[in-house]
């Protein structure tokens, strides 16, 4: 398994994350997407500590009537944070979209409201002048289990280091309500789905397999050897090497002697 | 002699904020009547400076900048880090730190080990410095070392065989690992070294390292001071900014030294012949 946290320490070091970063900017404010989750959860709690909750929120972006519970849950976390919250009910642009395309698939349909919750975050970002938070984790990360410039387009990550198991320990740390900490994750692309049915391992394995190949650095032989079952190292191994693309921008064609990605090379937070 | 240890963050690629807020930290040190302040390493320009290296670096005997630093040394030494491009060598920077002591430049330290693995970078953008001298500061015979050059022992051994009763480290070492206490887990691996060279070199070590976040990666702090014999004599809050001010007592060295005479029974021309066959034998 991942190595235990201590969460005092890693809040500690997250909400400092958070608060340097978007100071460095200037603009001591977020908006995030809240889906009644944990990880979601987690991050609004990190950042209320880290910008005070009036400066936090929490943008809860349901698919019409689809998942009421996550609604009030995530209504509810942001009550007991103080942090303000809004629901904006994503339907009507995917329905308005979708309503020539009745043949689209699930995934497409679900990718495409990752990217209208995304779409809605940036846009509030610029009224508010606030930073989207982003909630990606870094199994999710690993595997690229997320949805390229959806649900995975934000300006700062303060979680993007943390396994789930570990998040969970956090979790558990921040006081998030048992309701929300017992919840099968879901990245609540369709009714009934969830991560695990879907990527075919439970989280406390996969977090075992990828905290060997990635922090460990352990052969595939070695994985197996610590006893995982062949086909499940096979399909971790093939959701991380297919899914480089999304934790990368986009190569550039390389023409002159300096261009952007190749040899333009300045730190992110540049003259911050 | 009263040593502060100024464990705070730099503003990435402003040398003028960062200039402005040494001469407040000199400021507040010589209020607290100290005689020596140790700023982290490339403290004037910040870390992670990738293509920013040559915007940035500067000639320290004749930068405007640098020598209102250098004129504000006065009744106080100070240990300031840069990016040093000199007009001998235009187009080459080094990643340095400056001994500065009554208002002039005593000595520059460019670092000789340029971290260039995993999360590091420094070989890409720096040229590596080619040596360890120690100098005569004006509290005794003192070395300097940036960061990784501290974890390289042999870089500690020159400047004890050369005298040094002081080893200064200006740091900027990102902290990793979160499984242990309330430090991160490789704050350990400095303060393993500080221990053992002050033990060994029976010298103060003394490490200043920064703090504050660059492009998501979080300084761990934890400035310290070991006494000779291994003794830790202060150490600075982890993460957290500080200016740590200590007195530290010379004379200890001496005690040191005469009760444990690794000094005395040193031989460095016996390492030197050995390093000189070891570096003159052909590869294998």
């Amino acid at each position: 398994m991942p190595p235990k946290i201590n969460p005092d320490f890693v809040e500690k070091i997250l909400v400092r994350f958070i608060h340097d970063e978007l100071a460095k900017c200037g603009c001591l404010k977020a908006v995030l997407g809240l889906s009644g989750g944990l990880d979601s959860a987690v991050c609004a709690s990190l950042a209320a500590r880290a910008l005070g909750p009036p400066n936090v929120l929490g943008l809860v972006m349901p698919y019409g009537t689809s998942c009421p519970q996550d609604v009030r849950d995530a209504e509810k976390l942001a009550r007991s944070l103080g942090i303000r919250s809004e629901v904006v009910d994503i339907a009507p642009q995917v329905d308005a979209y979708f309503s020539r395309l009745p043949a689209a698939s699930r995934v497409r349909r679900g990718n495409k409201m990752a990217r209208e919750r995304m779409s809605v975050l940036y846009d509030r970002s610029a009224l508010e002048r606030a930073f989207v938070i982003g909630t990606s984790n870094k199994t999710e990360l690993l595997i690229g289990y997320g949805t390229i410039y959806g649900d995975m387009a934000c300006a700062i990550n303060p979680m993007g280091d943390l396994y789930k198991t570990q998040i969970r320990d956090l979790a558990a740390h921040l006081r998030i309500p048992a309701a929300i900490r017992r919840k099968t994750p879901t990245a609540g692309l369709w009714p009934g789905q969830t991560d695990e049915g879907e990527i075919g391992l439970i989280y406390d394995e996969l977090d075992e397999i990828l905290h060997g190949l990635v922090d460990l650095k352990k052969s595939r032989k070695e994985i197996i050897g610590a006893g995982h079952k062949p086909a499940r190292v096979d399909r971790v191994l093939r959701l991380v090497r297919g899914s480089e693309f999304k934790r990368r921008m986009p190569p550039i064609a390389k023409l002159s002697a300096r261009s952007v990605g190749h040899d333009f090379l300045y730190p992110y937070d540049w003259g911050r | 002699m009263k040593v502060a240890l100024a464990q705070f963050s730099a503003r990435l690629g402003d040398v003028k904020a960062n200039a402005a807020f040494h001469l407040d930290i000199l400021d507040r040190a010589k209020r607290a009547k100290a005689d020596l302040v140790v700023f982290p390493e490339l403290s004037l320009t910040g870390y992670t400076l990738r293509d920013l290296a040559e915007e940035v670096a500067l000639d320290p005997y004749s930068d405007p900048v640098f020598r209102r630093i250098v004129a504000r040394c006065r009744g106080l030494s100070a240990v300031v880090g840069f990016m040093e491009e000199r007009p001998a060598e235009r187009g080459i920077f080094y990643n340095s730190a400056a001994f500065i002591s009554g208002g002039r430049i005593l000595h520059v330290h460019r670092k000789v080990f340029l971290p260039t693995n995993g999360m590091f970078d420094e070989a890409r953008f720096y040229a590596a410095g080619r040596d360890f001298r120690p100098f005569d500061a004006p509290f005794g015979r003192a070395g300097l070392l940036i960061c990784r050059d501290f974890l390289h022992y042999g870089a500690n051994y020159a400047l004890y065989a050369g005298g040094a009763e002081v080893i200064i480290c200006a740091s900027a070492a990102p902290g990793r690992g979160v499984a242990g206490g309330r430090a991160f887990e490789t704050s350990r691996m400095w303060e393993l070294m500080g221990e053992a060279m002050s033990y060994f070199s029976t010298a103060y070590v003394i490490y200043a390292n920064r703090v504050g976040v660059e492009d998501g990666v979080t300084f761990a702090g934890g400035s310290f001071i070991y006494a000779p014999g291994g003794e830790l004599l202060a150490r600075a809050a982890y993460v957290e900014p500080e200016l740590l001010v200590r007195r530290l007592d010379l004379s200890a060295v001496r005690e040191a030294r005469r009760k444990w005479v690794f000094k005395r029974d040193e031989r460095p021309e016996a390492v030197l012949r050995s390093l000189e066959r070891i570096v003159r034998a052909p590869e294998d």
